[in-house]
């Protein structure tokens, strides 16, 4: 009977004793996480394109604030980082425990050569006048917008940073498993995901 | 699984993913020097960034050896919710555009002489 058999696979999937989603349970976690933070930044960037499209006065064009070529270069290191990252999490699966320590360290490098470049650029445009309400561009809301975009993702680079010093010093001392090195990836890679959202729609277009 | 698949390096596709991220980067910055309509450039710059999300979701992330309701879950998760939050929110700003730039109304009422 079909209402037999489909109650059989939908016991067997979701009745309990094995995950639905065909990972571990650590692992649909950090992902179910990913998505719910993945939303908060959909929102601020759909809140952005309502600001820019509601605005009575021009955005500016982003070469005339911004210095491109020193954006492509933060998106370059992170770019590398999250490859890095990838390489910690292949090797702490090799079981190779000083080549994983090595990939985490370069990717903690990396990420606090962002975090660098993005504290650089914050304190150049405040410079130039740039505040929360207002800026001496355009629309009050542009400098807002800035602010609040990379100042959400540059927090959650450094959480990324701490948690990866935190798995380094652990995968170094032979504590924590391949899957916590795969988690910490996760993470990592969800904060360049953000970044390739907010480079394109913010300062390239 | 071939001797080939044994002996290849498990950093293999994260550098060759690297690379390809990088290529696609430097083609978005040079988009712009080709003063393309903005309606081509938008699009173009949408669609490379998709595929760089996508690269990166499923090759650093892995998403594309997971189990397929993996995958589901977290295209359904945050695609389809960002697609219909922003086709909800993008009318309201057109339509709050337009209010702002209307002429202010006429005052109604007895204008005392």
């Amino acid at each position: 009977m079909h209402d037999g058999t489909h109650a059989t696979a939908m016991d067997a999937h979701w009745g309990g004793g094995v995950s639905p989603f065909g990972a571990p349970w650590q692992k649909t976690m950090m992902w179910i996480f990913i998505i719910t933070d993945g939303l908060l930044f959909s929102g601020l960037l759909c809140g952005y394109g309502f600001l820019r499209q509601a605005s009575q006065l021009s955005w500016p064009k982003p070469g005339e604030v911004f210095s491109i070529p020193f954006i492509a270069l933060m998106t370059f290191i992170l770019i590398t980082s999250s490859a890095t990252m990838g390489s910690a999490v292949g090797a702490a699966k090799m079981d190779d425990r000083k080549a994983a320590t090595r990939f985490l360290f370069l990717t903690i490098l990396g990420g606090a050569a962002f975090l660098g470049c993005q504290a650089y650029e914050w304190t150049h445009l405040i410079h130039e006048g740039a505040r929360l309400t207002s800026n001496p561009w355009s629309s009050p809301q542009f400098s807002a917008c800035f602010f609040v975009l990379t100042g959400f993702h540059g927090s959650h680079v450094l959480s990324g940073l701490v948690i990866l010093l935190i798995t380094a010093i652990r995968t170094a001392m032979g504590k924590t498993p391949a899957q916590g090195v795969e988690m910490a990836g996760l993470y990592w890679h969800f904060a360049d995901l953000v970044w390739v959202f907010i480079f394109t729609l913010f300062y390239l277009l | 699984m071939s001797e080939g698949a044994a002996h290849r390096s498990p950093y293999r596709i994260y550098w060759i993913t690297w690379v390809i991220l990088l290529v696609i980067t430097v083609a978005m910055l040079g988009a712009e020097e080709l003063h393309m309509p903005r309606l081509f450039l938008v699009l173009f710059l949408v669609a490379f960034m998709m595929v760089k999300a996508t690269m990166i979701g499923g090759n650093f992330m892995h998403l594309r050896y997971e189990h397929r309701r993996m995958a589901f879950m977290v295209a359904s998760g945050i695609l389809l919710t960002s697609l219909i939050l922003f086709f909800f929110i993008s009318p309201e700003s057109w339509h709050v555009r337009s209010l702002t730039s209307a002429p202010a109304p006429e005052p109604v009422g007895h204008v005392v002489e």
